[in-house]
């Protein structure tokens, strides 16, 4: 096979281009005799076929008479006319054949070709009437071979029948240099092109010619072709016309990889023409090259544009990508969930929106409708980015238990998938179930770092250290960059953070979605939407819990100034039961007032009552309560499982998963935890900004681990600021330093 | 494989070679005409166009490969040198333009491009180039020959494939191998053109066209399926594993297999074995109606009564038991193009090897 190919393509190669070439009898009339090779008769005058002339001649076609003693003029230039052109034709059955040839029947010509050979044996038809009928017979297999794409039957035909391919055949030519080109053999369609528009004078047909190329060619190429540009009679460039669809195809490249820019120029031209029209495909074609080139606002507003003008699935995918790549991923998300069947593109545009929403940080503050169409797509593609995305969600607006739910779901459908495990790790982690978060690190000793650092506060601090090495040539905020290396966000987080975006939303119900159907029973702990299974954990909590056995009132080690810092974290003003009724109402009110008597283990007897009595927002309330009493005592972990008790609204849920972190952070550090101290502000910084006390915290726990380098840089960092304490923080290291160093 | 069996096969080997070891047809030999010129006019009238083009008339007048090899044989059968140019000419224009030198199989009138599905049908090639070549022999015309040594060369290399112990006729270029199904190959054997076999021996040697033919009896032995015990159109023969119906093919024994019985007596294999099924269904259950049988069941479907399929049940009772030829089946008058083909061989074969019974 491939040697045969071989050989077609070195026949094609030496026959095809000069045969272009020779064959050809330019309008001009320039005689290509000196160039052809001389047959090897060449001494003996050829014997010139005269019968398709005499047929014409009595048909008194003078078209093709003409083109005819042309033709035999061009290839026997000692040839003329015979004088007797128009005399009686002597053989009529000849005669007949010419007509029927004449009227296209190649077919009946044959057949009345071997039918005179049946009865008259010595009878051989003129060449010329066979020459013409494998012509025209070869013209249309080459046709039917080209319709077919079987694209070596189309070069087959053209080399056995060069004399096809002339400027009265433009589509052969044109079918041919697609059949080279299909084949790889681009240099050769180059070729026909070029012959083309060197010998061809037909206007229209050299402006397809272009066209035709287009697709065939490189961009290299192309501009050799458009080197053979005439002018019209008018002086006009004759391809003007189809600049702009050169510009198209520049673009439309370029948009396809974005290592290519075209000029602004091009630019500036397709805009101009792309609002003058009423089509999407130029508005489409221009958001997608400005998308991939950096540019998603302008993007934003073509892609906005073509999708108006009806340009379907494609344009609703630059425009989801745009706006999600601006930030504003929570108006593109309506869009998105609209147009998410029409192709898989589309699907995967949607997801990417929502997962972007799910993973951003801080997390914006989603409404039911997002998070309620989302789940039944993961659930239904068991998509293991979406479940843990839905779990990174609820963890990071302190529904710890929906998390937990969302983390096994995904690990059901991939239990290798590690941000899911560590997901479920840190959800674990918060819930104090140490018996699980250790199983759960066990199963991953090896595998995963991060996880086991869970557990293993000395492998915290390498990473700690490891993460520092690496930042330091980076030169990034290394609060940032320390959470976020040591705690990452999961996969698809980090594409946007615009936070102020999601502000304006106005808060709705919690985030109550869970997985509907556990994928496998055993592993899945059902959790109803209600906060029954938060009390049957809670025993666990108090056998685990730590905190609370703390030594009350033991002060910080270091410096005593910081000791006010220490207290717990003011509370929101309480939004108050006022429009809380019946049940619970009650002791909903009675809670708030013994808060702000300053009463919080009595405040929290009451929130209990109005748990017990109430629902709904009496409930939220009432848990909301609990927690900030709890905190208000010191008691985070007892708050952390008040704060579940009620599901919250996420704004609210994630302001108090906010302030318990911080408080654990404290307690942590009081119990001279300070790894644990840092893994907390690492937390709580995944939804929050951190604020100058809290990264002094941070400073003194990397201080006490003896990670100088990293608290100097925050000391430093804050003393620029003018904060005092951070000053002494550096002074401090300075005088650890030189102790040290003493030693 | 039972004994019994195993001995039938070789003495059917043996026919084949006894077949392909005949005098070498490929030179100038004049031969009487076997289709009556006056019958062969009619039915070119009905089915030929001006073109070449034979017309399919129960199928939406579509053209194939298949119908442009029968017109090309009949052609020939008949000595009309004339009309086997205009059939060859459309055929070569139209259909001859696959990349591998085989016919693509599809034409429709009233679709742009004509050419409606490129994929090839053996039977068609085979069909064409045997065609082709006994013309080109007994016209004394080499490119003719040459046309059919290319085809030959192609079908070989294309749709003659192995298959285990066996060669096998795929019935296309795409769609029917053991890499495109599972249950492949998926097999026709009434694409088993027998007497073809002979002659593309000779044009393309380099394919054990002997070998196919004995993988052909030996798949029409043991692909007698169903209480009816007859083959299937098509059939799915994996190189291990036992022959069991195509799936997504109606389970029939239908318009292809029923011209089995002729392809094999036309090639001179009359084994008792395998046209006895269609023997004890044609002439003994049927009254010698060939009928389309659903194969599951052994029903018949719905009884053949044109001409054109009852002399295909009035040739089998003739070569089998010498039985003369009905006198309401000696005139030919054209109906469908299929039966009107089968027609026409039927007569060419009775013309040429069973005299006695016209």
């Amino acid at each position: 096979m491939s040697l045969k190919r071989a050989a077609l393509l070195l026949l094609l190669g030496g026959a095809v281009v000069p045969a272009i070439a020779q064959q050809i009898q330019l309008p001009v009339g320039n005689a290509p005799a000196a160039d052809r090779t001389p047959p090897a008769d060449a001494a003996v005058r050829p014997k010139v076929d005269e019968s398709a002339l005499r047929y014409f001649a009595s048909q008194g076609d003078t078209r093709r008479l003409e083109a005819e003693i042309a033709r035999l003029r061009a290839l026997y230039p000692d040839w003329s006319p015979p004088a007797d052109l128009f005399g009686p034709q002597s053989d009529p059955d000849l005669e007949r054949m010419w007509k029927l040839y004449a009227e296209g029947k190649l077919s009946d010509v044959r057949s009345a070709i071997a039918a005179r050979q049946a009865t008259d044996p010595s009878w051989q038809p003129p060449p010329e009437l066979i020459a013409r009928l494998d012509e025209s017979e070869n013209r249309r297999r080459l046709i039917n071979a080209s319709d077919a794409q079987q694209w070596s039957t189309v070069l087959r035909m053209a080399t056995e029948t060069p004399g096809l391919l002339t400027c009265t055949n433009v589509d052969i030519l044109w079918r041919v240099a697609e059949a080279f080109g299909k084949t790889n053999q681009a240099q050769r369609a180059l070729d026909a092109y070029t012959y083309l528009l060197t010998n061809c004078n037909d206007a229209a047909e050299r402006l397809a010619t272009i066209q035709k190329a287009m697709p065939v060619l490189d961009d290299e190429q192309l501009k050799q072709l458009l080197a053979l540009e005439r002018k019209d009679p008018q002086g006009q460039p004759e391809f003007a016309p189809i600049r702009d669809e050169l510009i198209r195809r520049r673009v439309g490249k370029a948009a396809e990889n974005p290592e290519y820019v075209v000029a602004n120029d091009d630019i500036a031209r397709l805009e101009a023409i792309a609002r003058a029209g009423d089509t999407p495909g130029d508005p489409m074609l221009l958001g997608w090259y400005l998308f991939r080139h950096d540019e998603a606002s302008r993007a934003l507003d073509w892609f906005k544009l073509a999708l108006d003008r009806k340009g379907g699935a494609k344009a609703a995918e630059g425009y989801v990508l745009a706006l999600n790549s601006l930030g504003r991923a929570l108006e593109a998300e309506p869009i998105a969930f609209e147009w998410r069947d029409a192709a898989p593109e589309n699907g995967k545009a949607y997801l990417d929106v929502v997962i972007s929403l799910l993973t951003a940080s801080p997390p914006p503050v989603l409404t039911e409708t997002v998070l309620s169409r989302f789940s039944p797509v993961v659930m239904r593609d068991k998509y293991v980015p979406g479940a843990q995305a839905l779990g990174w969600y609820a963890y990071n607006t302190g529904q710890l238990v929906v998390a937990q739910a969302w983390f096994q779901t995904a690990l059901s459908w991939d239990p290798n998938d590690e941000p899911s495990s560590y997901g479920l790790a840190l959800t674990y982690w918060r819930l104090n179930d140490a018996a699980r978060l250790s199983a759960l690190v066990q199963s991953w000793r090896g595998r995963s770092e991060r996880i086991v650092a869970l557990v293993d506060p000395q492998l915290r601090a390498q990473l700690e250290a490891r993460n520092l090495q690496g930042q330091i040539n980076r030169g990034t905020d290394p609060l940032v960059a320390a959470a976020l290396r040591v705690t990452p966000p999961p996969a698809n987080a980090g594409a946007s953070a615009a936070a102020p975006a999601y502000a304006a939303v106005p808060t709705q119900t919690g985030f109550q979605p869970i997985p509907a159907r556990p994928a496998t029973a055993q592993q899945f702990q059902p959790v109803p939407a209600q906060a029954a299974p938060v009390r049957q954990a809670q025993p666990i909590l108090v056998q685990t819990a730590p905190a609370q056995t703390a030594p009350a009132g033991r002060g910080y080690t270091q410096p005593a100034n910081y000791r006010e810092a220490a207290a717990a974290p003011r509370p929101r003003a309480a939004s108050g039961g006022g429009s809380a009724r019946g049940g619970g109402a009650a002791a909903l009110s009675r809670g708030w007032r013994l808060m702000e008597l300053n009463r919080p283990m009595e405040a929290v007897a009451a929130f209990d009552d109005a748990l017990r009595t109430g629902s709904g927002k009496v409930a939220e309330e009432a848990a909301y309560g609990k927690s900030l009493a709890y905190m208000r005592k010191g008691m985070t972990n007892q708050a952390q499982v008040a704060a579940v008790e009620a599901p919250q609204s996420p704004r609210r849920a994630m302001q108090l998963t906010a302030d318990i972190l911080a408080q654990r952070a404290y307690e942590f550090y009081k119990d001279q935890r300070f790894v644990e101290a840092l893994i907390s502000l690492d937390e709580r910084a995944r939804i929050s900004p951190e604020q100058q006390d809290l990264m002094m915290l941070r400073g003194w726990s990397y201080f006490n681990i003896r990670d100088y380098q990293s608290a100097e840089r925050i000391f430093r960092a804050l003393a620029a600021q003018g904060n005092t304490d951070a000053m002494n923080g550096v002074t401090e290291i300075e005088f650890a330093r030189r102790l040290y160093k003493r030693e | 494989m039972r004994p019994s069996r195993l001995a039938g096969l070789l003495i059917l080997a043996a026919a084949l070679l006894l077949g392909a070891g005949a005098p070498p047809p490929l030179k100038a030999q004049p031969m009487a005409s076997t289709v009556p010129m006056e019958a062969w006019n009619a039915y070119m009238g009905r089915f030929v166009a001006e073109n070449g083009r034979v017309v399919d008339t129960a199928n939406g007048d579509i053209s194939h490969s298949e119908g442009q090899g029968y017109g090309m044989l009949l052609a020939f059968l008949a000595g009309d040198r004339s009309n086997f140019e205009r059939i060859w000419s459309f055929t070569r224009t139209e259909l001859m333009i696959r990349d591998d030198g085989l016919a693509a199989w599809r034409w429709d009138p009233n679709a742009t491009p004509h050419v409606t599905d490129v994929n090839a049908a053996s039977d068609g090639d085979i069909l064409i180039s045997y065609a082709l070549a006994r013309a080109g022999a007994a016209w004394n015309n080499p490119g003719y020959t040459e046309a059919a040594r290319k085809i030959a060369r192609a079908l070989g290399a294309k749709l003659v494939v192995k298959s285990g112990d066996r060669l096998v006729l795929l019935p296309g270029v795409q769609g029917f191998s053991a890499d495109e199904r599972k249950d492949g190959p998926i097999l026709n054997l009434s694409y088993w053109i027998f007497e073809a076999f002979p002659i593309l021996a000779q044009l393309a040697p380099e394919t054990d066209w002997t070998k196919l033919g004995v993988s052909g009896l030996e798949l029409l032995s043991i692909a007698r399926l169903g209480p009816a015990q007859l083959p299937p159109d098509w059939i799915a023969a994996p190189a291990r594993g036992p022959v069991t119906l195509a799936e997504g093919f109606p389970p029939v024994f239908g318009y292809n297999s029923l011209r089995i019985s002729l392809y094999l007596l036309r090639a001179g294999i009359a084994d008792a074995q395998i046209l006895d099924s269609f023997r004890r269904n044609w002439l003994v259950e049927n009254g010698g109606v060939p009928a389309i049988v659903d194969i599951p069941s052994g029903r018949v479907v719905n009884q053949l009564t044109e001409p054109g399929y009852r002399i295909l049940g009035a040739l089998l009772a003739c070569a089998l038991e010498g039985t003369a030829i009905p006198q309401e089946l000696r005139h030919f008058e054209p109906t469908l193009y299929y039966p009107s083909t089968l027609f026409l061989l039927s007569w060419a074969l009775l013309v040429e090897k069973y005299p006695r019974c016209l």
